[in-house]
């Protein structure tokens, strides 16, 4: 789709206007999209506003001690969950720290020799 | 006899060898160019390696433009391209690999892929928190339009200009796919501009920023932005597609793709789309098109006035639109009641360098106030200049495509 017919030899007075024309338009385009926006937010905080309105504000300190109270057992009560599995892999090496004769035997002390 | 003949022969071979060498072509007449282009590139390659100047763009690009340049390698056929379209009937007989990855950028690919993947890591939540911020976005196109009519005035065509201007968006992606439609003989030095001013934006914007200002606007305070939900997130991108498509169709493809890169990352249900867009699949288009773009940029397209004009256009378009973003906020603050006013240095984060121009605002802000964040406030305006470079791009397309 094209706006105009332009060839390369423009009067400046159309240059002028496309330029004029093309800054018009973006923020004809981004002023629509700021109204669309607020009427966004409009809608969205007055929705937010209203679930807040649903909760109860004052809460006595007696519930949320017993709130509390009540998560501090209950995560207390949480363990890890295991597998429960038990797997014994085959070890394809041969050689181990744990029947190394050089690891298991007492190397014997050097001397330090005193000057 | 034989042994003559067999002498004869090793020496013509010989003299073959050495004409059709590069090394040949380097001294021949001419062949200066070449020298001057592979110095180019290896500057280019200095910057981006030693300097850190968009590693990620520049270093594809300089070596693509060191591959074209190396005579005799016939990397990149230029006449493939000419006049402006594709010339298929030669292209499979002749076509090498630079020519098919360049087809990426000739048929408007690349840049768009590259939109989904910058859309996925885009998050919109200060932008639909603070709707204003986008005629912030708008007013730093001002720098578009006015580099515009520098470019004709300099003897540009008015296609060549709407690229050219375009720089001032400072919006790789963009530049590169409204070069490829409206100027593609244009399209290395204008790359080569848009991501080596993008890198700069730390050095050119503050010493704009501070001369339009005072300290104490420097200084203002902004409110905290409200929270935006998951449910403004999701439809954010649906609206502004149907909206800026409807408006300006010329400008879907580039709006479309940001938009939908957009939507996988804040819908939550395509975390592995997500992901690929913004990394694996954003990389692959980052290499093909670095090496295509810069491949473009032959001795014979880059080594004129026409590319200097283009370089000082360049920066003159940015500042522009730097500059007309903060005086736009100046504006607005005239009429904002006191506790509602912006500060101005976020005007000129609507230029699109995201996120570089947001941390510009916020470390040129914070000189002045250390205990200023003005960084979350900065990215509205810097997202809605992505999409105001997008809406401009689509303005110039379909006024002068």
């Amino acid at each position: 789709m094209t706006l105009f017919v332009i060839d390369n030899a423009l009067p400046w007075s159309q240059i002028l206007l496309i330029a004029l024309i093309g800054i018009s338009i973006v923020f004809v385009v981004l002023l629509l999209l700021v109204y669309v926006m607020r009427l966004f937010g409009f809608v969205f905080t007055r929705e937010h506003k209203a679930n807040n309105a649903k909760v109860p504000v004052a809460i006595s300190d007696e519930e949320v001690v017993a709130i509390v109270t009540a998560l501090k057992l209950y995560k207390a009560a949480l363990h890890d969950q295991e597998s429960d599995m038990l797997t014994i892999n085959r070890m394809t090496r041969m050689y181990s720290p744990w029947n190394s004769k050089i690891h298991g035997l007492t190397p014997c002390p050097e001397r330090i020799r005193r000057k | 006899m034989g042994v003559l003949l067999s002498a004869s022969f090793v020496s013509e071979s010989l003299e073959r060898f050495i004409e059709t060498s590069g090394f040949t072509a380097l001294f021949a007449d001419g062949g200066y160019k070449y020298l001057i282009m592979i110095a180019v590139a290896m500057f280019l390659l200095y910057l981006a390696i030693k300097h850190k100047f968009e590693p990620l763009l520049l270093l594809p690009i300089a070596f693509g433009m060191l591959l074209s340049n190396l005579p005799g390698a016939e990397m990149f056929h230029s006449d493939l391209f000419a006049g402006g379209h594709v010339h298929w009937d030669n292209f499979v007989g002749e076509a090498g690999l630079i020519d098919y990855l360049y087809l990426g950028v000739k048929l408007g690919i690349y840049p768009c892929l590259i939109f989904v993947g910058v859309g996925a890591m885009t998050d919109f939540g200060p932008l639909i928190a603070n709707p204003k911020s986008f005629l912030l976005g708008a007013a730093a196109q001002l720098g578009i339009f006015l580099t515009f009519i520098g470019a004709i005035a300099l003897g540009f065509t008015p296609a060549e200009a709407g690229s050219i201007g375009i720089i001032g968006g400072a919006d790789g992606p963009t530049s590169i796919f409204i070069t490829s439609k409206l100027a593609p003989d244009l399209l290395g030095p204008i790359a080569i501009a848009a991501y080596s001013y993008m890198a700069l934006v730390p050095v050119i914007q503050p010493p704009i920023m501070k001369l339009l200002t005072t300290k104490k606007e420097r200084m203002i305070k902004m409110s905290q932005l409200r929270q935006v939900s998951k449910t403004e997130k999701i439809l954010f991108p649906l609206v502004i597609t149907v909206i800026i498509s409807l408006a300006l169709p010329a400008a879907t493809p580039l709006i479309g793709c940001l938009m939908l890169g957009n939507l996988m990352k804040e819908c939550g249900v395509v975390e592995r789309l997500s992901k690929t867009v913004q990394n694996e699949l954003m990389n692959i288009v980052v290499i093909f098109l670095g090496i295509s773009v810069g491949a473009t940029a032959t001795a014979d397209s880059f080594l004129n006035a026409r590319t200097l004009g283009i370089l000082v256009l360049g920066v003159v378009a940015f500042a522009f639109g730097s500059a007309s973003g903060v005086l736009l906020a100046k504006l607005m603050n005239l009429f904002a009641k006191e506790g509602k006013k912006i500060n101005p240095l976020i005007g000129s984060a609507g230029v699109s360098a995201v996120p570089m121009a947001a941390r510009v605002s916020q470390s040129v802000g914070q000189k002045d106030n250390p205990s200023n964040f003005l960084l979350m406030h900065a990215m509205g305006p810097n997202v809605a200049g992505v999409v105001g470079s997008a809406v401009a791009a689509g303005i110039l397309l379909s006024i002068l495509g």
